[in-house]
């Protein structure tokens, strides 16, 4: 019986673990976008786990870049107005009125960073880069990585 | 009081009703009563052993019982162990689906090869900081323009000290 009953607290454990990991990036309206376009033709979606790129550590890295989809990218404008609610606008460039790019540093949830980064390129063609990534690591580190990057 | 080596030799029929008289009496000892066993389970006795046969016989049955109690209590730790196996086969295959989430999609094409698509992480990465480009051109025109607009005046100075 005391076997049971450790296996069920220990698959419990596990469970809320799971649920903790896997949850954070739940009620962000850019996860839409992932969803809907990234098996498309002419986009390419990237999803890792737990890892690192470079010199910043992340628990989940996801990108989507979209070539000549111009529904796309304004769908992906329409879900970054309504996630910069509340979230700290660490880059924007604004060309003729539009946003061409912004990185988002959002509020923390269950004690884990999250950053979106955004990018639309016209020239040479229409490339949109969407970049969502959570870490335990204070963002910072990652935002002067990127920044940094060229 | 006289003991009989009954491991040495087989039971004699003699032997048995002595064995059996003093089972009756409650002095045999653990071993006697298993050798008292033996000969009673033997097949083909006199019918005089009926009744010591069926004693043993439910005495026998008994001590199934008390294997197959042996045997669940044994069954139920197989159980658990193979629970807590399980357990420990699925946290590994949860963990195994977690590194399994390394994937990209590049037209709809699945692709899990670890260096590819860190490559493609990168690659997206690379293309944040395209967009300040047109910024940094703008700022760079803005240089250039400068630039000639100084040379103008240098050009027109020669002039008007002329």
């Amino acid at each position: 019986m005391k076997l049971f009953t450790k296996s069920r607290f220990l698959l419990i454990v596990c469970l809320i673990g799971l649920s903790v990991v896997g949850h954070a990036q739940d009620g962000l309206q850019i996860k839409n976008v992932f969803e809907r376009y990234g098996k498309q033709k002419g986009s390419t979606m990237v999803e890792l786990t737990d890892g690192s790129l470079g010199a910043f550590q992340f628990s989940l890295f996801k990108s989507l870049v979209i070539e000549n989809n111009n529904e796309a990218t304004d769908f992906v404008r329409q879900c970054l107005s309504s996630d910069e609610k509340g979230a700290k606008k660490v880059k924007q460039v604004v060309s003729n009125g539009v946003v061409t790019s912004e990185y988002l540093q959002l509020q923390q949830k269950n004690g884990i960073y999250r950053l979106i980064l955004f990018n639309d390129l016209t020239r040479p063609n229409e490339k949109v880069t969407l970049i969502y990534i959570e870490t335990k690591n204070n963002s910072d580190e990652i935002l002067k990585y990127i920044l940094k990057k060229k | 009081m006289k003991l009989i080596n009954i491991k040495a030799k087989k039971l004699s029929a003699g032997e048995a009703d002595r064995l059996i008289d003093r089972y009756y009496e409650g002095l045999t000892t653990n071993e006697e009563e298993d050798k008292l066993r033996q000969f009673l389970s033997q097949p083909n006795l006199p019918d005089k052993y009926a009744a010591e046969q069926a004693i043993f016989g439910y005495m026998a049955s008994q001590k199934q019982q008390t294997h197959s109690v042996v045997f669940s209590s044994v069954l139920k730790w197989a159980v658990g162990a193979a629970a807590m196996f399980a357990l420990v086969i699925g946290v590994g295959i949860a963990y195994h689906s977690a590194t399994l989430n390394d994937y990209a999609y590049i037209n709809g094409k699945k692709i899990t090869n670890i260096q590819l698509v860190k490559k493609q992480a990168f690659l997206s990465m690379n293309n944040l900081n395209s967009g300040t480009n047109a910024v940094e051109e703008s700022l760079k025109n803005v240089t250039a323009d400068n630039n000639q607009e100084q040379l103008i005046k240098k050009q027109l100075a020669v002039f008007q000290n002329q």
